[in-house]
């Protein structure tokens, strides 16, 4: 489904049609009361290996798919980046065939490269998800994402979204904006002009559908739901982060205030409490959906691991 | 090596092309020895009777030219022989046609000083198949910071200097740098990419790098750093020249100093005529080389550089890579490709089936004009005149053939051509009278 291969791969959401993507949702949505515990799931994937090959720190996505690997009836089995051969010089394509040829059933991975997922994806004749590539792409987060809206909003179709944070760096940003447009909302990408260029209007679907903005307190009004970006300050913004980035666009009270009624406030996680959002806004109980978000992820990935399995 | 004793030969019938003296007409060419000893009308030539009875070549509906230069590859010995050596690079430019090449210095070490240049010089007499001359690092180690001793690597037979693969990033050592290949002679080849801007860019900035997550490497570095060059250079007069432009917005720089006058000079490679970013899609790393690939606006400014006489010389950047180092993911991915087996029918597809320029007017781009920036023109090379050094490419312009990689005589497969049909090909490549690429005894 995605550039080059056959197989059911997830390696983004840039360019999947908007029927399989609802076709993802939908069945994701029909797996949050499993998800949640509060209904038994069906072992679909029982006796099925999953492999979580992860190259980059990350403890929610990592648990999130082993959550709903299990909640399938699947094994997972982890590979860390460190520690395995990968520090002995071995190239991630070998890697990943070694992993391949162990009878692993799907390989979900993460990896500091843009294309990295791809790259694993042409290697093996199993089909790869991608829990985040560099800079890229994130599709499992865009897709829970979505849901969480779509659940709390009732529609996509003609909501505005605001993205706010280091966007250029951002794997999350990109996978957001690609669902999301395509499935007819507006995104608004806000950040100093270091963290967002002007390139961005010209992805996914273009300027109608996509702007950028740098002046927060001015787009908040519009929005039907605010995502805050963890300041990476790992992924080396390269000075490009100045000290007045909370005075600018850190989600104050005072800022939320300037949201509709309606709005939601959204966050990856894991939080810079006092930098990029403030605690009285992460855990403002009618608007913060921040935990929501996390419990649409093991549903997302339940569904995605069955739609990469089991067609 | 395909090799004939020393002796004679004669290239009968072909159209003759020798862009230095004009000359386009058909006729025959006798060689003796390492020398052209005639110049005829076809069936005027008399062979000598102390000559032994030439070989001879047909050349009916071929051009013969004076060989090819190629000032911009990278053969890597010494210390990246697993990629390239001078053996395989030298076959590589043979079968493309070039009977020079002038190779970088970042090697490692990098080629600094007076014996690293002699070595490389005196291993490629030995195992080279076209001529080899050095182009030596302006500073030590390539690292910006400490002269290189230029004017000896100059008596040692550097043709000319740059620290490729990198800029010299400092103003104040490319002052120093530029004053002292002036006072050698010898022209400065700049890698243009201002380091501050481009870091951490592999493929051009804008919003295809964007979408793919990639840094961009924006056209600004390459143009702030030719400005600033060209700023330098004024009250000095080195021979400036500009490596394998990208940006379209160099040309115009580089134009508007030719205009003044200044000594400045650029070069264009294959793959920034044919290629855009979008080879990029898909994160084929085959696509990824310094500077990046850019857009088909860029592409209508170099040809009309190439047009107006702004870009004189056409130079590779063969830059062969094992397969391993291009295996991997984009950002760890080898810069560059492959260049010179298929240089010469990618030039001709962009520029003549194009109608920027003419044969005789491409020729010149890959042999006088390249001559004569490093000064090779005064050992006559560059040239087809008689009693000048026999180095002699006979081309087939209608030869259609599809590139194949895996074929190469060079040891890189990293190409993004493979699989390409393309027109024109070297039948005959001649260094010191010897034959050291014939295509017909290849195929067979």
């Amino acid at each position: 489904m995605h550039l080059g291969t056959q197989k059911n791969d997830l390696l983004g959401l840039d360019g999947v049609d908007p029927d399989t993507l609802t076709a993802l949702l939908d069945a994701a949505e029909a797996r949050v009361p499993m998800a949640e515990g509060v209904e038994p799931a069906p072992a679909t994937l029982a006796g099925r290996l999953v492999a979580n090959f992860f190259f980059e720190d990350s403890t929610r996505t990592r648990c999130s798919f082993a959550a709903a690997a299990q909640r399938l009836g699947a094994n997972v089995v982890n590979l860390a980046g460190e520690g395995s051969s990968m520090s002995k010089g071995e190239t991630l394509a070998d890697t990943a065939r070694n992993i391949a040829a162990m009878g692993v059933d799907t390989i979900v991975m993460r990896h500091a490269a843009s294309g990295a997922a791809l790259l694993v994806a042409r290697a093996v004749d199993i089909p790869v998800i991608n829990a985040g590539d560099g800079r890229h792409e994130h599709p499992t987060q865009g897709l829970l994402d979505i849901l969480t809206l779509r659940r709390r909003l009732g529609s996509i179709r003609g909501r505005t979204i605001g993205i706010v944070g280091d966007i250029a760096n951002s794997r999350v940003a990109r996978s957001a904006l690609f669902g999301l447009t395509t499935l007819g909302a507006k995104v608004i990408l806000v950040g100093p002009p270091t963290l967002v260029g002007a390139a961005f209007t010209r992805i996914g679907a273009g300027p109608a559908m996509v702007r950028v903005e740098h002046d927060l307190d001015a787009v908040l009004p519009e929005l039907d739901a605010v995502m805050m970006l963890r300041i990476q300050l790992e992924r080396a913004a390269g000075g490009a982060i100045a000290a007045d980035y909370r005075q600018l666009y850190g989600l104050s009270p005072d800022r939320m205030e300037r949201l509709p009624a309606h709005a939601l406030v959204m966050h990856p996680g894991p939080l810079n409490r006092g930098i990029e959002i403030d605690s009285a806004v992460a855990d403002h109980t009618s608007r913060s959906v921040i935990l929501a978000q996390v419990a649409m992820g093991v549903a997302v990935r339940m569904a995605v691991l069955e739609w990469a399995l089991r067609g | 090596m395909i090799s004939a004793p020393m002796g004679s030969l004669l290239i009968q019938g072909g159209r003759i092309l020798d862009p230095a003296s004009g000359l386009d007409a058909t006729g025959d060419v006798l060689v003796v020895d390492d020398r052209v000893a005639a110049i005829e009308t076809k069936g005027a030539i008399r062979v000598p009777s102390d000559v032994p009875p030439p070989e001879r070549i047909d050349a009916e509906g071929r051009l013969v030219c004076p060989g090819l230069l190629d000032i911009h590859v990278h053969l890597r010995e010494p210390g990246g022989e697993h990629k390239e050596s001078l053996e395989t690079g030298t076959a590589a430019a043979a079968a493309g046609g070039f009977t020079t090449v002038c190779c970088m210095p970042n090697t490692r070490p990098a080629l600094d000083n007076p014996t690293l240049v002699e070595f490389v010089q005196l291993k490629a007499d030995r195992l080279a198949h076209s001529r080899v001359f050095v182009v030596a690092a302006a500073t030590v180690g390539r690292q910006g910071e400490q002269l290189a001793p230029i004017g000896s690597m100059a008596a040692s037979g550097a043709v000319g200097f740059s620290d490729d693969g990198d800029v010299v990033a400092s103003a104040g050592m490319m002052l120093k740098v530029l004053q002292a290949c002036r006072a050698a002679d010898r022209p400065f080849m700049q890698h243009c990419q201002e380091p501050t801007l481009s870091a951490g860019g592999v493929m051009n900035a804008g919003p295809l790098a964007t979408r793919l997550g990639l840094r961009g490497w924006p056209r600004l570095a390459e143009e702030l750093v030719i400005e600033r060059d060209i700023r330098l250079n004024r009250g000095i007069g080195c021979a400036y020249h500009v490596q394998h432009l990208s940006s379209g917005g160099s040309v115009a720089l580089v134009r508007a100093a030719r205009e003044r006058g200044e000594p400045v000079t650029a070069e264009v490679s294959p793959h920034h005529l044919l290629l855009t970013e979008e080879a990029c899609v898909g994160y084929d790393t085959n696509a990824k080389m310094n500077p990046p690939l850019r857009a088909s606006d860029d592409i209508r400014q170099l040809k009309e550089g190439v047009a107006d006489g702004t870009i004189t010389v056409l130079a590779t950047d063969h830059a062969p890579h094992a397969v391993h180092e291009k295996a991997v993911d984009f950002d760890s991915a080898a810069f560059g490709i492959v260049g010179v087996e298929c240089a010469l029918p990618l030039y001709r597809r962009a520029l003549v089936d194009d109608g920027v320029i003419d044969w005789l007017r491409m020729i010149a781009m890959m042999t006088i004009e390249p001559a004569r920036l490093v000064g090779l023109d005064r050992q006559g090379l560059g040239r087809l005149a008689v009693g000048g050094p026999a180095d002699i490419t006979v081309v087939d312009p209608e030869l259609e053939w599809t590139v194949r990689a895996d074929r190469f005589h060079s040891m890189g497969r990293n190409c993004p051509f493979h699989g390409w049909t393309v027109r024109g090909r070297a039948v005959e490549t001649i260094v010191r009278g010897r034959r050291v690429w014939s295509e017909s005894l290849d195929r067979s």
